[in-house]
């Protein structure tokens, strides 16, 4: 008996050991290294967004302007990237450029994981550079992250999908056209549980907000008159429009768009390369059949024109513990570049310049995202929103409506949750 | 990190003798052989246990990781853990998941060992490698494999019950509903444990001397009977460590729920605390009060973890 026990109590000793030893190992890059002779900076970019043209292109002019030193381009996921930047950032390995998407910054730029900008601000474009996306790199009156791009997003939809309905032109129009077309296996419009992007623009446009700063205290809006005027269009939309997951997220939102399981989808511009991919790519589209006659609009507002819609898009900055930041910094100049930025802009991106607007693609996809952009808002600017959204207080929130919970009383709640956090 | 190894090696240079006698080398060597795992456990375990128990002491947000200085605020962290209703709420609610999944691990597991008994070997081959295959698979590829079967729109489950039942299942969420996404969560984590249990178990039984369960058979006693009263009893231990173990290791299940929630579900009304002190922490960046409730979780650990230590010393006194 004593031997049976006494090989299970080892067992679960050893078990117990390699549970606790498969921690992080470690980067193997020299940090150490201060010269500037030879060194390697490490540029993190986030998700597939910058095409390949572009990091050719960095590195490239990197390596050539600083002979001896090379630049590696490594791509992070947009999935769980603020932790991981939380903890790269702080360490002994920092990268030394980082890209992080605009609602993320404050959340590092009010705890000092970025190098001050303020010296070379005028260099990277000064007032040419997108004054919203400016205002969340900035902290204290002191640029930390400046813009990188900007995105914007646009309702996607197939001619042949659509036939002979009206394009909507106004909110209320959008609503009732997905409403009558939908079916038990087709969608109005494809909206997952979880998008809490696309449920911003119908508080916007029925004049609710998210939060509004009052003296001290942070005040949500969700629960105003516009903010549940506006949440009851999303019900609406959830319940009798779309036949998306309730508990969905936005990811591959080409997938259902090319099996032809919904007339509009609200997306990302850069989407159409996800719905345009080839056939045969690792992530396939739908080129010849649903894609054949891709067409996009705005998103409608309530009396017309375009609707205010959320603001995406990235910003980029040097680390606080960056080996080399003047070589980090020469990396960042040559990603606001305009030939960088340009390149982004033939790619359908919304350059960080507002002077490079002409290089975009004279397109319908990209002219919808242009005009989007352009009446596009923010997440409110304190560094507690990017808490919010880690806790994915929304996401939470938007599932309970969908499945058909009181929108008053889900407001209200949504309200204090947000209130705690921001207020706390 | 040096100076934990020192700090862990000195207990090798004080054996605390019961006689007050000289040291000698015969009592050296224990320490000696102990020193390299008490050294390494000092490393792994114990510098972040002093270091939690430090952070949660402390305001430790974001800005303290870059380095500026943080502030001691005595108990603040403990006071708001233990007057905050959520943490009670996942407390509970982590609790009830470990209960269920330790009842279900622990029958499940029994009768696969008593199964992997009576097989034949080419059938007891094909069982013990596909246990090994679950316990050896990593959990967060088993959880995404889980998380397709499961899914929403294209799972195999939706399909295979559409399929069965004749009734459209198609497009049935079944994170959304917290029941379901714990019925799912109990699925994948039991799934995952009964492998260490069963094949435990199993060597446990193959050691109960034959002629004690022939004796019992031929004085009449049926199989019901003969496996309460003559095989549990003689894995008696066993069952205390596999059962602790159980509970400690679905007390602190972290992976299953948290990538779970990726995939569906409601995150207010299905965290656990493991997930919990990481929404804390790692996501709102208040490193302080996510530490204070880690320490709150030693401790329950350590209550459970004690009654089983306790639990083996008495079996070694009889």
């Amino acid at each position: 008996m004593k031997i049976l026990r006494f090989a299970a109590a080892g067992f679960a000793a050893a078990l117990t050991l390699t549970a606790c030893s498969s921690g992080s190992a470690g980067g193997s890059t020299d940090a150490t290294d201060g010269g500037s002779e030879g060194a390697e900076i490490r540029v993190w970019l986030a998700g597939t967004d910058t095409p390949q043209d572009a990091r050719d292109y960095l590195k490239e002019t990197f390596e050539e302007q600083n002979p001896g030193s090379t630049l590696v381009v490594q791509e992070q996921s947009w999935t769980g990237l603020v932790d991981k930047l939380t903890t790269s950032l702080s360490g002994s390995d920092s990268p030394d450029v980082v890209e992080v998407g605009n609602t993320q910054s404050p959340t590092f730029t009010s705890a000092g994981f970025f190098a001050p900008l303020d010296d070379i601000a005028e260099d990277l474009g000064g007032d040419d550079l997108l004054p919203g996306f400016v205002e969340s790199g900035t902290w204290d009156g002191t640029l930390y992250a400046a813009p990188y791009y900007a995105g914007a997003r646009v309702v996607f939809y197939s001619e042949q999908m659509l036939g002979d309905a009206p394009v909507p032109t106004t909110l209320d129009e959008y609503v009732a056209t997905a409403k009558s077309v939908r079916t038990d296996t087709h969608s109005g419009v494809w909206f997952p549980g979880q998008d809490w992007y696309n449920m911003l623009p119908f508080v916007w446009e029925n004049g609710g907000f998210i939060a509004e700063q009052n003296g001290d205290e942070w005040e949500a809006g969700f629960s105003s008159e516009g903010g549940i005027a506006g949440l009851q269009q999303v019900q609406d939309l959830f319940q009798n429009a779309s036949n998306a997951p309730k508990d969905g997220d936005e990811t591959n939102l080409q997938v259902p768009f090319c099996e032809g399981a919904t007339t509009f989808l609200s997306a990302p511009s850069w989407i159409k390369w996800s719905i345009l991919a080839e056939a045969d790519a690792e992530v396939p589209g739908c080129p010849e059949t649903y894609g054949a006659d891709l067409r996009a609009f705005p998103l409608p507002g309530k009396d017309g024109g375009a609707a205010q819609v959320f603001a995406g898009g990235s910003n980029v900055a040097v680390a606080a513990k960056s080996a080399n930041p003047d070589l980090a910094k020469d990396a960042l100049a040559i990603m606001l570049s305009d030939e960088y930025q340009t390149i982004l802009a033939e790619n359908g991106l919304i350059p960080a310049k507002v002077s490079l607007a002409d290089a975009l693609p004279d397109d319908e996809v990209t002219a919808a995202a242009a005009a989007a952009a352009a009446n596009a808002q923010l997440t409110p600017a304190t560094p507690k929103w990017g808490d919010v959204e880690a806790q994915k207080v929304m996401q939470d929130a938007l599932v309970r409506l969908a499945q058909g919970e009181d929108v008053a009383a889900v407001a209200e709640e949504l309200d204090s949750t947000i209130e705690s956090i921001l207020n706390g | 990190m040096t100076s934990t190894t020192l700090r862990a090696a000195p207990p090798s240079a004080a054996p605390a003798p019961r006689a007050s006698r000289a040291i000698t080398p015969a009592r050296l060597l224990p320490w000696l052989l102990l020193a390299p795992s008490l050294a390494a456990l000092g490393v792994v375990t114990g510098w972040p246990l002093v270091r939690l128990l430090w952070l949660s002491f402390q305001e430790y947000e974001r800005a303290q990781l870059m380095g500026v200085p943080a502030e001691w605020v005595g108990l603040q962290n403990y006071t708001q853990t233990l007057t905050d209703s959520r943490f009670w709420t996942v407390t509970a609610r982590s609790f009830v998941l470990m209960v269920v999944c330790v009842v279900l691990t622990i029958t499940l597991g029994t009768l696969i060992a008593l199964l992997l008994m009576k097989l034949g070997r080419a059938m007891r081959l094909v069982l013990s490698v596909g246990l090994l295959l679950a316990w050896a698979m990593p959990p967060l590829a088993a959880m995404l494999v889980w998380g397709w079967m499961f899914d929403t729109q294209y799972g195999v489950v939706n399909h295979t019950l559409t399929a069965l039942t004749g009734e459209s299942w198609m497009g049935h969420p079944w994170l959304i509903e917290p029941l379901q996404f714990f019925a799912v969560a109990t699925l994948v984590i039991v799934w995952g444990a009964i492998p260490f249990v069963a094949f435990t178990l199993y060597a446990g039984f193959t050691q109960i001397p034959h002629e004690v369960i022939e004796a019992a058979q031929i004085d009449g006693a049926s199989a019901p009977k003969r496996f309460f009263r003559i095989q549990v009893p003689y894995v008696r231990a066993i069952y205390t460590v596999l059962i602790v173990l159980s509970m400690i290791w679905d007390l602190k299940v972290f992976t299953q729920i948290f990538v779970l929630q990726g995939i569906g579900g409601v995150r207010s009304e299905t965290s656990t605390l493991g997930v919990y002190i990481y929404e804390m922490g790692m996501a709102q960046g208040h490193y302080g009060t996510a530490s204070a409730i880690a320490v709150v979780f030693t401790v329950i650990m350590l209550a459970i973890s004690a009654y089983y230590v306790r639990a083996t010393i008495k079996e070694e006194e009889l």
